[in-house]
């Protein structure tokens, strides 16, 4: 396997086919560090690897649908999709499987853990519960897009500088809960407010308390910037 | 060594990924041309598979095959030993004939096309069964066909005729209901085979020792299967061994001759994947004249599968926490209709310390003794069990520590006595403990022309920052920042590392990625001294090596000069370290203070405030390792508090086996908490002083909220979990069997 091998020097990451949904799985699969690893030439360069941001994903272009399925179109994360799908297709796994944005995690399938909360049309909701039919011209957005380009979320760098996570799989729920509430002014910004705000987002790791206080921070920082 | 980075806060390396959705779980891996599965599962409990009507589901849409008893594949068991590294809990292969013995057993495995079709055809696979009488829980399998003698059982002195002729006695019963780990991530296996190699993404905190079971079930050399585990959505134990799923996935794989992925839905996450067993614990406690404790003795049943016996070893603790001569602990177990049981967070000990803390509580009362003072009085001063010396305990400095900063002494002992408002508050406490674990283990460490450190061992990070704590080790020892430092976990293509468990992953990897760095080291020195090296002709001995740099009378060359100097690409090494010596008794210690509010008004139980004081040796990162404590601490709430599958009685099926009706947890449940790290490094377990620190904050929690209870309603619960309805006046009988 060439991903244990020493950098070879081919290139950047970019160069690498992003049509290739198994190569873009292959390079995920590589971990912590692995990109850089690969093919970066200099430790200079080696900071990217935990710089790494979710990879872009092409638009996507369905032709006619097939008996049984229907299209629509999606906008995720400013990106237009036109896809084909079956009526008991949900969107969390249309979103993962299909547009392989695997960053919103499945945790439950019956809207009880949260894992799965992204934005559509700016409102949070569990994608597990969504039949992706219910969506056709709906704007969704996902973790993969809370950064701006290479710079984290206010909310993405105080969970960070927290360590509000253990393992990082209810990570994103939380990160797309704590924006809807942030951005809801019948919340108030007490800590009793936004643990019930945020109590459908399960963290069986118990990080609440890290959580919270980045969420906290991350407010002061929005507000500071605002 | 500088000495900075072991024990500070750094961020996680690998946080980034996890913030941005990038880091990479089971499920998230999707090679071409991937295949679906989606289990059918018993609904029953007991009996055997008559019929599969397969019809319907095999003109579903996209649906390429079907695996069940009659047409899978014939494979082997797995020898199940952990010393061969080939454990699994649950022996019994996937599909291995037609008999049912627990509800959520896999019945059949549907594999289509998409996700979307293997769903739509499994829930047309009709199944008829032959349903025999079930034996739902522990009461009913005691009464069925009583138990049957357990494991790790030790006795001293005479613990029955010193309880005959003491001062003070009691004889009480606790029980602990099934627990379910519930991950957040659920299993999930993504299997593929290449010229007869098998590659499995998977789910896993060991993915040696599944490598080890998949060899045995397949029959191959493990040469020919790769278990890659980067990321994992915690475990809490259930992901220790390999589950059904892992082995349907890989011959349906195979059989196919297609990736498959299959993903075990959170109903069956209750079912085939592991619990805490249900626990009958029974305990004689007798003091003399003086509240010293003369007679201990803790016996516990705990349920297992028909398939497989799993003990759970409530005693383990019991049986060297407190100085007494007199003890003995037997631990045995009863067969039900449920999946087989398995390690959850601190097992043995969490349920163990439940009965054990909760019953010093009432012997202390019973002694008239203040249950602080009840248990300075009586903690052991050296291991009576092994009849060892402890390696390093501070039980002591940490229970007082922790009382004081609890605020103890304002206690007022009398039950119900303190009142705020509406609420009456409870003060508990009690001690919490686990064993400190070291295995063997290989690590690999390269020193890159590149400037960089990369680092790689076949261990985990499960979510307890293992990632970043590695990174720390090399950079303690080389004085690279953290930023240079790549390092690959996860991958059985990796020397072999340690399962990611038993709070043992930090204390076993650590001591192996130094001796691996510092053997890279060794190899650096001798290519510098070489003919062609830049310090020709120098002893490799008089060379130092600081900060990156070699150093020789006042001359420093980076090392990424050295090995530019004569073009390699790095100097390598690799360590093999062994497991824990037998000259002291290894454990970690620690005290839990909980404040609990109960308003009778409107039956509102929770808990307020916990201050534990956690004597781990030494604390690698600050900041993660305070995490690993307050989660701990938040499942010790869940299982205090909360959790319980529970089982209809009649046709023995779980009936909660969901996140909304398996009460957990959540942001609103969390309470003010204070953790204090004591931070005395243990040099007799490892350089580092570490001794590990996953379970240690879920022992004894349990037990310090029951004992608040107490002191606030004057109600002693033994029953987990402590639901308000346990407390409530005018419910004559508490829920319990």
């Amino acid at each position: 396997m060439d991903h244990q091998d020493e950098p070879t020097g081919r290139g950047g990451v970019e160069t690498f086919d992003a049509r290739s949904p198994s190569r873009r799985r292959f390079l995920k699969s590589m971990g912590v560090s692995g990109l850089a690893a690969a093919t970066a030439p200099a430790w200079t360069q080696i900071a990217q690897a935990s710089q790494a941001s979710p990879e872009p994903v092409e638009p996507q272009q369905d032709g006619a649908p097939a008996e049984g399925e229907q299209q629509i179109t999606l906008t995720v994360n400013g990106q237009q999709h036109v896809l084909n799908v079956v009526p008991n297709a949900v969107l969390l796994d249309v979103l993962r499987l299909r547009l392989g944005l695997t960053g919103t995690k499945k945790g439950c399938d019956h809207g009880q853990c949260g894992a799965c909360t992204l934005h559509v049309n700016g409102v949070a909701v569990n994608a597990c519960l969504s039949l992706a039919v219910s969506h056709d011209g709906d704007e969704i957005t996902t973790v993969e897009g809370l950064a701006s380009g290479d710079a984290l979320h206010p909310l993405q760098q105080a969970f960070w500088e927290h360590d509000a996570y253990q393992c990082g799989y209810c990570t994103s729920g939380q990160l797309m809960s704590a924006a809807a509430v942030l951005n809801n002014p019948d919340i108030d910004s007490s800590d009793a407010a936004l643990r019930e705000a945020l109590s459908g987002n399960i963290c069986r790791c118990g990080a609440y308390k890290n959580i919270l206080a980045a969420v906290q921070d991350a407010r002061g920082r929005m507000e500071g910037s605002s | 060594m500088s000495d900075n980075i072991i024990g500070a806060a750094p961020k996680r390396i690998d946080g980034r990924l996890k913030v941005s959705g990038a880091a990479p779980y089971a499920a998230d891996h999707l090679p071409e041309g991937t295949a679906f599965g989606y289990g059918v599962f018993s609904t029953i409990a007991s009996g055997e598979i008559t019929r599969l009507s397969l019809d319907e589901a095999r003109r579903s849409p996209g649906v390429i095959d079907i695996f069940h008893h009659d047409n899978f594949p014939d494979l082997h068991r797995s020898p199940a030993s952990f010393a061969e590294g080939n454990m699994v809990e649950e022996t019994r292969l996937p599909f291995e004939d037609n008999r049912i013995y627990y509800a959520g057993q896999f019945v059949a495995l549907v594999v289509a096309d998409t996700f979307e079709n293997a769903r739509a055809a499994a829930y047309k696979v009709k199944v008829e069964y032959s349903e025999s009488e079930a034996i739902a829980n522990l009461d009913q399998g005691v009464a069925a066909h009583g138990t049957e003698a357990g494991s790790s059982e030790h006795s001293r002195g005479d613990p029955a005729s010193a309880f005959d002729g003491a001062a003070q006695r009691i004889d009480v019963t606790y029980t602990t209901p099934v627990e379910t780990h519930n991950p957040m991530e659920m299993h999930a296996s993504v299997a593929q085979w290449h010229d007869g190699q098998l590659i499995i993404y998977e789910s896993s905190q060991g993915v040696v020792m599944q490598k080890g079971a998949l060899s045995k079930i397949f029959g191959l050399t493990p040469d020919r299967i790769r278990v890659e585990s980067p990321f994992i959505g915690s475990g809490f134990g259930s992901k220790l061994w390999m589950w059904p799923h892992a082995v349907a996935a890989s011959a349906a794989s195979r059989e196919i001759a297609r990736p498959v992925q299959l993903v075990v839905p959170r109903a069956q996450m209750f079912t085939t994947t592991g619990h805490r067993p249900e626990t009958r614990q029974r305990l004689r406690l007798a003091t003399d004249g003086n509240g010293r404790l003369v007679s201990l003795r803790h016996d516990s049943i705990n349920t297992t599968s028909f398939t497989d016996r799993y003990v759970e070893t409530c005693g383990s603790v019991t049986k060297s926490l407190y100085h007494c001569d007199n003890l003995s602990i037997s631990h045995a177990t009863t067969r039900v209709n449920r999946g087989t049981p398995t390690s959850m967070r601190a097992p043995g000990a969490a349920p163990g310390l439940f009965a054990l803390e909760s019953a010093i509580d009432e012997m202390a009362l019973k002694a008239g003794v203040d249950p602080l003072a009840f248990r300075l009085n009586n903690y052991a001063e050296r291991d009576e069990s092994l009849d060892l010396d402890f390696s390093s305990n501070h039980i002591v400095e940490a229970t007082r520590r922790a009382a004081e900063r609890f605020g103890w002494q304002d206690r007022n002992p009398e039950p119900g006595s303190m009142r705020d408002g509406n609420e009456i508050v409870g003060y508990g406490m009690a001690a919490c403990n686990w064993e400190a674990l070291k295995f063997g283990c290989e690590a690999r460490v390269s020193l890159r022309a590149d400037g960089s450190a990369y680092v790689t061992c076949a261990t985990q990070d499960i979510g307890t920052g293992t990632y970043t704590i590695v990174a720390q080790a090399v950079s303690d020892v080389t004085g690279l920042p953290l930023e240079r430092i790549t390092v690959r976990l996860g991958d059985t293509s990796y020397p072999e590392g340690p399962l990611s468990g038993g709070s043992w992953a930090t204390a076993t990897t650590l001591p192996a990625v130094a001796e691996a760095t510092r053997n890279a080291i060794d190899q650096l020195k001798s290519y510098a001294v070489s003919s062609r090296g830049r310090f020709s002709g120098v002893d490799a001995g008089e060379l130092g090596f600081e900060n990156a740099q070699l150093v020789h009378n006042g001359e420093r060359i980076d090392y990424v000069d050295i090995l530019s100097a004569q073009r390699l690409a790095s100097a390598d090494g690799r360590a093999k370290t062994s497991g824990a010596d037998n000259e002291y008794s290894y454990r970690s210690f620690g005290a839990h203070f909980v404040e609990v509010r109960w308003d009778p008004g409107i039956s509102r139980l929770r808990v307020s405030r916990v201050v534990s004081a956690i004597d781990v040796g030494q604390v690698i990162n600050e900041m993660t390792a305070r995490n690993q404590v307050e989660g701990a601490i938040v499942m010790g709430l869940g299982m205090a508090h909360f959790e319980a599958t529970e089982y209809d009685h009649r046709d023995g099926r779980p009936v909660n086996n969901d996140y909304a009706e398996y009460v957990v947890p959540v942001h609103a449940d969390q309470p003010e908490l204070d953790v204090i790290l004591l931070d005395y490094p243990d040099y007799q377990f490892n350089e580092f002083g570490a001794r590990g620190i996953g379970e240690i904050g879920t022992t004894g929690l349990a037990a310090a909220v029951a004992n608040a209870v107490y002191h606030a309603t004057g109600k002693r619960v033994r029953d987990l979990p402590i639901h308000k309805e346990k407390l409530m006046d005018d419910i004559p009988e508490a829920r319990s069997a």
